[in-house]
Parts: C-alpha cells; structure tokens; sequence
C-alpha cells in the first residue's frame, strides 16, 4: 500500500499539495463568504450591537419627496386615496374628528409608529444598549424600542410605538476577511395601540402588525440613505397589507432636531 | 504530465473553487407587479397640472414645466419625453427582470423591462467602463451594476432628456444620472432611484418604490416600444405648432394652491419644503380644505358603493382595480 503513495518529491505529491492548497482557499473563502451569508450568525457571543451590518445610529431625516400632501401637512377629512381601507375603516375615517381626539387625550393617535415613519420626522437612532435599538423621532417626541433575540410578547399595555423585535439579515457579499458586511434589519412591532396611517383619521388597530425591513445604502459622494421597506397588516381596517418604503437622508449631527408635541389637527 | 502542467490544473481548480456568488448574490428574476400604495394619484389617473410637490426644482425647470399642456406629448416629437431610465417609479405598470450570462453562467447584464420602458434597461454587471460624456445618449441609457451585499446597485448615464415624474412636464435633462438602489426581501422587491441633474434639479430628488413578485404580473403587458411617434392631434398635423403655455399664462400654474390650500413654494417644488422644518413655518397658515372633492375614497373599490362621506368624489380614472386581492371582495 505504501508503495502507491506519492514520494515526497513526486509530482503527484507536488499536485496533491497544492490541490489540498487550492481547497483550504477555498474553504477558508467559503467560510468567510457563509459568514456573511444569508442567516449567518455573527462570530460567537457577539452581541447585536458589535454583529451589526451597518451602522443605523445617528440623525436622520425624512425626505418628503412622495405623498408631499398627506405626509407633511393634514389633509382634508376624506382624503385618503393610496390606503387599502377596509369599508369599516373608511367608516371610521369619515368619522375623524381632531377636536374630540385631542379632548381626549388620543392627540398622538397619527404617532404611533405605522404613522410615524411616514411623517415629517427627524429620527435619532442610538444603541440603548448592546441589545436594543432606540429610535427617537422630533415629530411628536416619541421613543420606539428595537429588542434583539427577544420574541413578541402580547403581555402589557399597547402603547403608541408598540413592541419591536429585531433582527439582522445577514446578506451576502465581500470577499475575504474584512471584507464589509452587508445585511439588513427586520423589525416586528405588535401591542399597538390603535391610532391612523394618516393625519386625517385613516385608523389601525389593535390587531396591527408592523414588519419593517431597514436598508442602508452608501452613495459615492458619502451620502447616506436608511430605507424602511414596511407592511402595515390590520385584519380590522384595511382589505390588504399596505405596504410602502420610506427614505432618510443622514444629517452630519443633530443641529436641526427640533422636538414638538403631538398635535392632532395640523 | 509535467509539474508545469499540473500546477496549471490545481490552480484553475482552485480558482473554479473559489468562484461561485460574487456575481450574483440574489435572485431577483421574475415578474413584479407595481404595489401603488404611494402616489396613487400620479401613477394611477395622472399627475395634477402644477402639482410640484416632492420635487427640488430649479427656476429653469418650474418655468419649464409651466409651459407644458396636455396636448404637448400628443406631438410626434414629444412622445416619448415621458420613456426614460426608471419612468417605471412613476408608472402604474409591472416590472420584469432578468439576467444574461456568459457561457459558463456568469452574470453579465441585469436587464430591466416594463411596459412603459423605452427600450430595456441593461445593467452590465461585467465591470465595462462608461462610455466618454461625448458619447451618444439613448432612451434607456448607459448603467452598470454592482452587489453591495444583496442589494444590486446601478448607476445610469448617457440617458435622453425626458420629464421627471408623470404627465405635468417636468424636466430632466440628458446630463441627469440616476443611483439606483435594487433590494429584495422575500417577494417584496424595493428600488430606490437617486436622480441628479446639473440642469433642473437643486439636490438629488430620491424615491423610493416597492413591487411584489408575481407571475401573472405582466403577461400580455410587456411591450419592448410602446412609445409610438405619431401626431394625435390631427389639427397640429405638419403644423410645427408645439402646444405650450406662454411664460405666466399656465391657467393651470395655482391649480394645488386653489384646491388644496398648498403653499406656492411647495406646489411649486422648492427643495425646503422636503423636509419637516418647512411644515413648521407654515403652521397657523395652512389649513386643510373643508372636504375632498377628488379621488377620496380610500380605494378604488369603494367607487360606487353607496355611503361615502358627503362631499366625497370617488373617481379611479378609468384604470379599475390595481391593487392586491382584497379581503372582503365579493
């Protein structure tokens, strides 16, 4: 048997060498590539924060460029066009009256957050710490929470910005080590308290799920974008899952944060 | 066989080895059907005339598109202004997507169709360099590609002037280009464009659209040329005459101001209202319109269905329903 194996200085050892070369190059590359490939988990006992595919934090603002008049001012009673409503949410729609809301004491109902990400905000994305995600908005002063590696509860109070799980999405992309990772992040928000789409009383409900995929997109001039990829699903006022994305530009510091109140009628 | 020989053999194994997803993260082929749950009214019956809003324009390009009627892309000249690279963000129609590839499988371009493309878009995934700025423009101009982990990143140039946006003349110029960001998540496919344009544009206008994968999306729609170049208007038939408003005579120039209460520079398209410092300025002079008496209700189904609000016109310009299946269908 021995004496079928390649001498040392055969060149069928010299190709058995390199051929073993070839493949630990690529096994390293491939294990590098999975490692950023879909589902890929980050190296063990990485917290969120540090296996994080792109850096969300820092001041980011709404640009208005679609939907200009039902996002940044309050449009007239009835003027809902875009939205899948439900016959019992357009019901309710035509019911909207700002006065009675704020009498009492719903004036942030357009704030919760399917409401919020379309409106005229500037948002302010820290790390809580390594688990949560904290995105602040100016736009009504409101907080919303991202957990990582935690699963919806249904326990507790709804609230206006609900419960939101997160994970990354881990995306393929570069190769070798340091290559830069690339992903996603997806976001689950249920325990919402029941508020509009739009300032002008189009409703969700308790029931709503929110799921949001987050994207950030790096231009050649250093510009930044977050896109919030989201699908609002209400089984009580809406016929379909009303999906849209919504862009923010990053802003160099937070110089132009600006907070104000919930107001229910501009 | 020689050591030469050999060595030759393990390193092109090695090299096949290593190949494999650079070119082609994730799959996006296939057929999207628009989801129009932004814009509805510019992508579904049209554009209101003068309605700017969402847009950094220039003065050159406000007094441009103050000139244009209804009547302008009737003309054979003018037919096709509304067919350039990505129209399909303004558009009511699907997407179809599919890829070429080399004899060994590689990608080498991402192509783009719709029906209201001019020509297919081709993002040549293959690292070709862009032609000189000298170089001729087309209608679906010059983009490459690249994945950005598995986000398919296009960059177009050498594109035809043509109007930005649906059906109220805005301009774009042939020196624009467009960053184009296309990023799948299951079967939600989303494109963000980034227009730049030295011409008529203050800042980079971003949109940002979803579609949603479906087979039956397309068939029977994809047209490779639908812009067809003939005079509609038989009186301006070898006329020269090109329909057109004078400067400060556009009837249609106050159209959002009167109906919708808007504030001129936000009809108007200047870049400050795009962001939410502007709303605060005008807060305690703008007020909404004591009723909406366009395109209300709230989906196009309702059109029809008796109790609407008073005061409300439901009105679906004529496209019928677009949207998904609904939950309480008949």
């Amino acid at each position: 048997m021995n004496s079928q194996l390649p001498s040392p200085n055969s060149q069928g050892a010299r190709a058995a060498v390199l051929l073993a070369a070839a493949v630990v190059l690529h096994l390293g590359l491939s294990v590098d590539v999975r490692a950023q490939g879909r589902g890929a988990q980050a190296p063990a006992g990485a917290t969120p924060r540090a296996a994080a595919p792109f850096d969300p934090t820092g001041y980011w603002v709404a640009i208005i460029s679609e939907d200009w008049r039902w996002r940044m001012i309050t449009p007239a009673k009835g003027d809902f066009p875009s939205i899948p409503m439900s016959r019992e949410g357009q019901r309710v729609a035509e019911a909207w009256d700002p006065a009675k809301d704020t009498a009492a004491g719903e004036q942030c109902r357009a704030y919760g957050a399917p409401g919020l990400m379309r409106g005229p905000t500037r948002l302010h994305i820290t790390w809580q710490d390594d688990n949560t995600l904290k995105l602040e908005s100016d736009y009504g002063t409101q907080t919303r929470l991202f957990r990582f590696g935690g699963t919806s509860s249904a326990q507790g109070a709804k609230t206006w910005q609900g419960v939101s799980t997160a994970e990354w999405i881990m995306g393929g992309g570069g190769r070798g080590r340091g290559a830069a990772r690339r992903g996603s992040m997806k976001s689950v928000t249920t325990q919402l308290r029941p508020g509009y789409l739009r300032k002008n009383g189009v409703p969700y409900s308790a029931s709503t799920v929110f799921i949001e995929y987050w994207d950030l997109h790096i231009e050649a001039n250093g510009d930044q974008y977050i896109v919030d990829t989201n699908i609002v699903e209400d089984p009580v006022y809406l016929q379909a899952p009303w999906v849209t994305a919504i862009h923010f530009k990053k802003e160099p510091n937070g110089s132009k944060w600006d907070p104000s109140p919930c107001d229910a009628k501009f | 066989m020689n050591g030469i020989v050999l060595t030759r053999i393990v390193m092109l194994v090695g090299v096949l080895l290593g190949s494999g997803p650079a070119f082609a993260q994730i799959e996006l082929s296939g057929s999207y059907a628009p989801i129009l749950y932004e814009d509805y009214i510019e992508r579904g019956p049209g554009s209101d005339l003068g309605d700017f809003t969402g847009m950094p324009l220039n003065d050159e390009a406000r007094a441009k598109a103050l000139l244009y009627t209804s009547n302008l892309p009737s003309t054979m000249e003018r037919q096709c202004l509304a067919q350039a690279p990505w129209v399909q963000m303004y558009r009511p129609r699907g997407i179809s997507i599919w890829r070429d590839v080399d004899e060994v499988g590689n990608v080498i371009a991402w192509k783009l169709g719709g029906d209201y493309l001019r020509g297919t878009v081709t993002i040549w995934m293959d690292g070709r360099p862009e032609p000189s700025p000298n170089a001729l423009s087309s209608a679906e101009g010059f983009t490459t590609g690249k994945w950005e982990g598995d986000t398919l990143t296009a960059r177009t140039t050498h594109m035809k002037t043509a109007w930005i946006r649906r059906g109220n003349g805005i301009p774009g110029s042939d020196r624009s280009t467009i960053t184009a960001h296309i990023t799948r998540h299951g079967d939600l496919l989303t494109i963000v464009t980034i227009q730049e344009d030295p011409i008529y544009l203050t800042e980079p206008h971003v949109v940002s659209r979803v579609w949603q994968l479906n087979p039956r999306a397309n068939a029977n729609q994809y047209v490779e040329e639908n812009c067809n170049t003939a005079n509609e208007i038989p009186r301006l038939q070898d006329t020269g005459i090109v329909p057109h408003y004078l400067p400060g005579k556009n009837p249609e120039a106050d159209f959002m101001i009167r109906t919708y209460n808007l504030p001129r520079e936000a009809a108007m398209g200047y870049a400050e209202a795009l962001y939410p410092e502007y709303r605060k300025t005008i807060k305690g002079v703008y007020t909404p319109p004591a009723s909406c008496g366009r395109y209300c209700c709230g989906w196009i189904e309702r059109q029809g269905l008796p109790g609407a609000a008073p005061g409300l016109t439901c009105n679906d310009g004529g496209l019928g329903d677009l949207g998904p299946p609904r939950r309480d269908a008949k």
